[in-house]
């Protein structure tokens, strides 16, 4: 489902933000990805859900060489992805139920059919009353569990996320977890990136280390 | 917790990046296109009046010459025109008619003792007129001092005046549109980048690149149709305050203003059709060019 051989990331003429970055990922898999500041975890990320293109070696994502697709094949790609991003990437002119309903919206689904779905993921993530509130009105937790949700709606194979509980407190990040938990146990390939150690002990789950650029695989 | 409302918003903010220049720009535009176009159809109006008026007649005109008795020769053009066929009517103006017909170029002096010509206005049947050439000749032969007028050569005159016109309204409107089409481009460009980061997100979410056009070029069809409304709107204020300025003074420009809008002339509706589908261009015109260009620089975005 995602594969990676040998990446290599660099911007521009810039030094090596990844160098010979390989691993693999089956439906199902769940991985946490972890690392120092700086050490490329978003830019590992921007390469899953294919904002950029390696400098050399292959990123396979769903069997396709992300460097050769097509204007047409990406968005069709991308609506399997969820992402979760760092700085939530909520749209401020939209309230919180239409920004966690854009996703839907984008592949021609009307309000009619999915209301009941999306007010269900609010209600979840404990956003309901929340729903027709803009990003400006909402705390960073708020915010963090809306990206959680806008990533989840559509029910991708692939969920990514960039520190998806660094902006709440400890229970509702286990509460989040126990999200993540649920939707790899439902088939879903989940890909978190996290300084939090503890949600990764918690979780029992396998973590991938990026240091320096270079990867190492290890169990926390 | 409040009801969801049944429509989403927008999702391009409309106060990003403001079409309100383009607006104005635009109704100017549709303005002027207006006005190319009442030119154009007063233009061809009068010229398919005068032609008609032309066309359906010709003069015979009969100098002066010395020993002979010209309203003899007169009387004679008469009967021989008459009995010609196509020839619907016949009528001979007196000595004192064609020296009139002289008073805007010589004045009111007198004029009597000029050799002026003799004039005969002929009426012909406009769908099977006389055999010009054989009428000619047979004046010539039959009447002393005759020569036949048929008007052709200020026919030919006016149609090329008005070819050149026209040519001339539509090169304004072939400029208009070129123009519209470059501002409705910059601005599209415009309007790109000030959503830059709601395209992004769009982008990420699975959007295709024909969707975020769509979403953005649906600004430009209600510029578009207001631009085009208010250019009609201001054209029709002209044309209405060129037509009450003058009209009572006998200016032709401003009877044929009024007649733009009111004159029950056989082809008002046809009019007023040419002159609705500026609104119709002007939206078609800003919607498929703003589409094109999104889609084309979304496409070239990484």
């Amino acid at each position: 489902m995602i594969e990676l051989q040998r990446v290599g990331l660099s911007y521009g003429d810039g030094p090596k933000i990844l160098k010979d970055v390989s691993f693999k990922m089956e439906q199902g898999d769940m991985r946490f990805l972890t690392g120092p500041s700086g050490a490329g975890k978003s830019s590992l990320l921007r390469l899953l859900f294919m904002a950029l293109k390696p400098s050399n070696g292959l990123v396979s994502i769903f069997g396709h060489d992300t460097s050769k697709l097509g204007g047409s094949d990406l968005p069709l790609l991308r609506r399997r992805i969820g992402v979760v991003f760092q700085d939530f990437r909520l749209l401020d002119h939209l309230t919180t139920f239409e920004n966690v309903a854009l996703p839907l919206r984008v592949i021609g689904q009307k309000p009619d059919d999915y209301r009941r779905d999306v007010m269900d993921l609010l209600d979840w993530v404990g956003l309901k009353d929340q729903a027709n509130a803009k990003p400006q009105i909402l705390s960073g937790g708020e915010k963090q569990r809306a990206a959680i949700a806008r990533a989840v709606v559509s029910k991708p194979e692939i969920l990514l996320a960039d520190e998806p509980t660094g902006n709440v407190d400890p229970v509702l990040a286990k509460r989040l977890l126990h999200l993540f938990l649920e939707l790899n146990r439902l088939g879903t390939t989940v890909f978190l990136a996290t300084h939090d150690l503890s949600l990764i002990k918690q979780a029992k789950g396998r973590a991938l280390r990026l240091e320096h650029g270079t990867l190492k695989d290890e169990t926390l | 917790m409040d009801e969801i409302s049944a429509k989403p918003s927008a999702i391009i903010p409309s106060g990003a990046a403001s079409l309100r220049t383009m607006t104005v720009t635009m109704t100017v535009m549709c303005y002027l296109a207006c006005l190319a176009i009442g030119a154009l159809i007063l233009i061809n109006r009068a010229v398919d009046d005068w032609t008609h008026g032309i066309s359906r007649e010709v003069t015979v005109q009969l100098r002066q010459i010395s020993n002979v008795d010209t309203e003899a020769e007169l009387l004679k053009a008469t009967t021989l025109l008459q009995s010609t066929a196509g020839v619907t009517s016949v009528e001979a103006l007196d000595r004192k008619a064609s020296l009139k017909l002289l008073e805007p170029w010589l004045g009111n002096t007198n004029l009597d003792e000029l050799p002026v010509p003799r004039l005969i206005r002929v009426t012909i049947d406009e769908a099977s007129p006389p055999d010009f050439e054989a009428l000619e000749k047979n004046l010539i032969a039959n009447i002393k001092g005759a020569s036949l007028d048929t008007h052709r050569r200020w026919e030919a005159e006016l149609a090329r005046v008005a070819h050149s016109l026209t040519l001339l309204s539509w090169w304004i409107l072939a400029l208009i549109c070129g123009s519209a089409v470059a501002m409705v481009v910059f601005a599209a460009r415009a309007a790109l980048d000030a959503n830059r980061e709601v395209v992004e997100v769009l982008r990420l979410v699975g959007a295709k690149n024909s969707f975020i056009a769509r979403q953005i070029s649906q600004r430009f069809l209600i510029t578009g149709l207001i631009a085009g409304c208010a250019g009609i709107l201001l054209a029709a204020i002209t044309f209405l305050g060129l037509g009450s300025t003058g009209q009572a003074a006998g200016n032709g420009v401003a009877a044929a203003s009024f007649s733009l809008l009111f004159a029950p002339h056989g082809d008002v509706f046809s009019t007023l059709l040419v002159v609705f589908a500026v609104p119709l261009i002007a939206t078609l015109i800003a919607l498929a060019t703003a589409n094109i260009t999104l889609r084309h620089m979304l496409k070239a975005a990484p």
